[in-house]
């Protein structure tokens, strides 16, 4: 008894200190954003109390729901176009591609991924720009006479977005694809199925899970993400994130900031109870 | 033609993909002051320019260090916690694994707002301390899934060995569990170590004066474009990818073989 | 419903590897025959030939006369069950066993009839509407086979389908899956590494080692006088007794044996552990010491070493109703009929 008792404390020594660590530097926090949400800005003193202020505030003024509603515009259109997109190369490289080339071609179809974070937008915007690689390509081809406006829409924030998930998503979807038994695929063929009834009655379903899981880890990183709409939509139509950082910023108003930041959460939970029968969070 | 429609898509899917990284590295060697068509050059000023800025070179080694320190620091509280919860039976531990994991389900930019906030109500100051620990946080979920997951029976029987023949259970740790475990806990540091590297909305809110690369990157955009940016860009593009290709050879190509 | 097979000259390399070497084989209507090997022999490599899996680089496959051998599984003839039975984990049994009709066609009514049809077959008419993973590893296997039967193959394959199956078990669908055999008529080509499966349920048995067919026959046959020493040996344990040729008989360390030897030189004569008895055979081995001796209900199984041979140990399977003693000396003979004799080598 005296012995268990000794290697339960044991395993507290172990595991205590990732538990602080997480205790003061996340859920602390979390919390104190939690209050924060309810508290209110007197001028520029903070007043702490229950309050739903902000949260009025955000239902009442146009530019900032009209911001939830963009961020959710944009993370939908940017999980739906990247599975539509992945899917196909993913199978493309556990299907079509040689066995032993599966490796090196899905370590080129990420490498991108490792771009710096910043770097990657700004690259886009190279790409975009007013003088870039696109408009530069269509006027040098007479496709087009007067350079077309790319950057600074929500065209080209999706396609940065785009850009990263397709990478993410064809990772995990491979990974789905090739954990399959070729069985499964041998026996619909065997019993005379072709290719694509083949692909909708059996692999399909049976990567579901996997292609929801991916889903749902695009739509989480998309909606809180920051850099890619601030460098590639700029200013013309504002997502949750950048509204949040325009609070921070120039009107340090931190009760609005955590009042958004809690809708956002808020909207990540409700993308996680859509789809959580589906979900395999363990897998990743 | 269906023969070759799923090689089209699959040519066209890796110029999408390559695409801006080509267009980044390309114009990095501009002869001109625009990366953009047409393609002067090959020069290599811009790089002579990026690599002669004490500004960049700082952050570049403060973003070094944050890396490194954020990264050892998250794999060993998540190597701790591993061992802990996986070799001894506490109370509601899945309620501590949550726990644990919980981080890996919010933004970085909600993880960065309340230690902002925090931080601000504490009165103390933003550095790249304040940034690594905001590091630590978002790694420390990884390490420690990484980790728990490799811990398998096989080790476990290591262990009792170790302990049959007379370890103690530190001893145990460091000889036989630690060792066994390398290549989880190698994963772990890289892939904490490139995280942090890349990140830049924790470390934008979290530091001041010295800032990570990143974010002296994202305070360089605001004049527009320039070919210094892409050579900046396109030398971290390649430190990423050094760090990327010795993970797969060191790690992956190990376990392997 | 049935179909003869040939294999024409069938050679197949993987790469550099060779497995399958010139390979003519014909199997007859509403047989069950059991392809028999260790792995890597070329046995599954063969059934996938068969099952359209794999094209073969050279050689010819014909089933019911006609020449099959570029035509892909969906077309063929032949359905399969696969080692790991395959099952869709996202379709109920009754989908799954009709999936096969759902592609040929069939409407909704007549395939549900016909899956609950084959169900009963396989003795599962109960749980139609279960998942797979709701079942037992025998009960999957039920399935598999409901399955591939269910589109009226002409031919069956199935490839290690009691594999992942406890030995009990394993007994149980032996006896069962010859049963279903006989009921459809359907040719059933059988790949297994268990000599014991093999004998259990086929007509005939195909041994086949590093990519060639060793020998072929009925089981017994192949037992009693297997056509080379990889089949004798895979056949079922055996002694092997150095010998040489000797004019028109064998010499062996314990005398002459008259038996016509394959060859001059060096050869291996080869002895079951049953066929070595007490007395009365026709072959003397002489007496002999027991070194160790162990009860095993239908036999005693002893290790014996020849007087006249104090080098070998021979293992013999004498009668139960006396356990011999360490040390003890017994007078051996054999059986000739059941003494085979190859090339040593």
């Amino acid at each position: 008894m005296r012995n268990a008792a000794r290697q339960t404390l044991r395993g507290w020594g172990f595991t205590a200190p990732a538990l602080l660590w997480t205790l003061a530097f996340f859920i602390v926090p979390f919390l104190v954003m939690g209050a924060m949400s309810l508290a209110t800005l007197d001028g520029r003193t903070l007043v702490w109390g229950i309050r739903f202020d902000n949260y009025a505030e955000l239902a009442g003024k146009a530019y900032l729901w009209r911001a939830v509603v963009i961020s959710v515009e944009i993370t939908l259109t940017v999980t739906i176009v990247s599975v539509l997109l992945a899917y196909p190369l993913a199978w493309i490289i556990a299907f079509r591609v040689p066995q032993r080339w599966q490796r090196l071609a899905l370590l080129l179809a990420i490498l991108p991924f490792w771009t710096s974070y910043v770097v990657r937008s700004y690259a886009w915007l190279l790409v975009l720009a007013r003088e870039g690689v696109v408009n530069q390509t269509l006027m040098g081809l007479g496709i087009t006479s007067e350079p077309i406006t790319i950057a600074n829409t929500r065209f080209a924030t999706v396609t940065g977005f785009v850009h990263f998930f397709v990478m993410l998503l064809t990772l995990t979807i491979y990974a789905n694809l090739i954990q399959l038994s070729p069985n499964y695929r041998r026996a619909a063929m065997d019993l005379g199925a072709n290719a694509f009834q083949t692909f909708v009655h059996v692999v399909l379903p049976l990567t579901l899970p996997g292609i929801i899981t991916g889903a749902f880890l695009t739509f989480v990183l998309c909606i809180g993400d920051y850099v890619t709409p601030q460098i590639l939509g700029g200013n013309t139509e504002l997502t949750v994130p950048q509204v949040i950082m325009v609070q921070l910023g120039r009107r340090a108003d931190f009760p609005l900031a955590a009042a958004l930041a809690i809708v956002l959460m808020g909207i990540v939970t409700l993308a996680y109870l859509a789809c959580a029968r589906w979900l395999r969070l363990d897998r990743l | 033609m269906t023969r070759l429609a799923p090689w089209l898509y699959f040519a066209a899917a890796y110029c999408f993909i390559y695409l801006p990284v080509g267009a980044l590295v390309l114009f990095s060697f501009q002869e001109g002051g625009l990366p953009v068509p047409p393609f002067k050059g090959p020069s290599l000023k811009w790089y002579a320019q990026v690599l002669g800025d004490d500004d960049l070179m700082d952050a570049l080694l403060n973003s070094v260090v944050v890396a490194i320190g954020s990264g050892a620091g998250a794999v060993g509280l998540g190597f701790l916690a591993a061992y802990g919860l996986a070799r001894h039976t506490l109370p509601g531990s899945v309620v501590l694994r949550g726990l644990l994991i919980a981080p890996l389900t919010v933004s970085y930019l909600i993880v960065g707002l309340g230690l902002l906030i925090v931080i601000n109500r504490l009165g103390l100051g933003l550095s790249l301390w304040t940034a690594g620990i905001g590091h630590v946080v978002i790694n420390l979920p990884l390490c420690f899934a990484i980790i728990y997951a490799s811990m398998g029976a096989q080790q476990q029987n290591a262990e009792r060995a170790a302990r049959d023949l007379g370890a103690g259970e530190a001893q145990v740790v460091l000889l036989v569990t630690a060792p066994m475990l390398m290549p989880a806990i190698l994963a772990a540091f890289f892939l904490s170590v490139t995280l942090s590297w890349d990140e830049f909305i924790i470390a934008f809110l979290l530091t001041r004066f010295d800032v990570t690369l990143p974010v002296e990157i994202w305070s360089l955009l605001r004049s527009g474009l320039s070919p210094a940016l892409n050579a900046i860009g396109s030398f971290v593009f390649l430190i990423s990818v050094m760090i990327v290709l010795a993970l797969e050879l060191l790690v992956f190509g190990r376990r392997r073989a | 419903m049935t179909a003869p097979v040939t294999f024409n000259g069938v050679s197949h390399w993987f790469g550099a590897f060779h497995a399958l070497k010139n390979i003519s084989l014909e199997i007859g209507e509403g047989e069950y025959v059991t392809l028999l090997g260790p792995s890597g022999c070329g046995k599954t490599t063969l059934l996938s030939v068969l099952g359209g899996f794999i094209e073969p680089t050279e050689g010819q496959v014909l089933i019911g006369g006609r020449d099959l051998t570029h035509v892909p599984p969906a077309k063929r003839p032949t359905t399969t069950v696969f080692q790991d039975y395959a099952l869709f984990p996202h379709m109920s049994l009754r989908d799954n066993v009709a999936f096969g009709l759902r592609m040929a066609g069939v409407g909704r009514q007549e395939r549900r009839a016909r899956a609950d049809e084959q169900l009963a077959l396989v003795g599962l008419a109960d749980a139609a509407g279960k998942r797979p993973h709701e079942l037992s590893g025998g009960q999957r296997q039920r399935v598999a086979l409901a399955r591939a039967l269910a589109v009226r193959p002409d031919v069956l394959l199935l490839d290690e389908p009691l594999g992942a199956l406890d030995l009990k078990l394993r007994r149980a669908m032996q006896d069962e899956l010859k049963d279903i055999q006989r009921k459809v008529g359907t040719t059933f080509v059988h790949v297994t590494h268990d000599q014991e499966e093999a004998m259990a349920i086929a007509d005939r048995i195909v041994v086949m080692n590093a990519g060639r067919v060793e020998d072929e026959g009925a089981p017994a046959r192949i037992y009693r006088k297997p056509a080379t020493l990889f089949a004798a040996g895979f056949m079922g344990e055996m002694n092997r007794i150095p010998a040489r040729a000797s004019g028109t008989g064998v010499e062996t360390p314990f005398g002459p044996v008259d038996i016509t030897p394959p060859a001059e030189g060096a050869l291996v004569l080869c002895l079951r552990p049953e066929a070595v008895k007490h007395a009365n055979g026709t072959v003397l081995i002489g007496p002999a010491t027991v070194r160790d001796a162990a009860f095993f209900g239908t036999h005693c199984r002893v290790h014996v070493v020849p007087q006249a041979a104090p080098d070998l140990t021979i293992v013999a399977h004498l009668p139960p109703d006396r356990v011999p003693a360490a040390g003890e000396t017994l007078a051996l003979t054999a059986e000739i009929d059941a003494i085979s004799v190859f090339l040593a080598g």
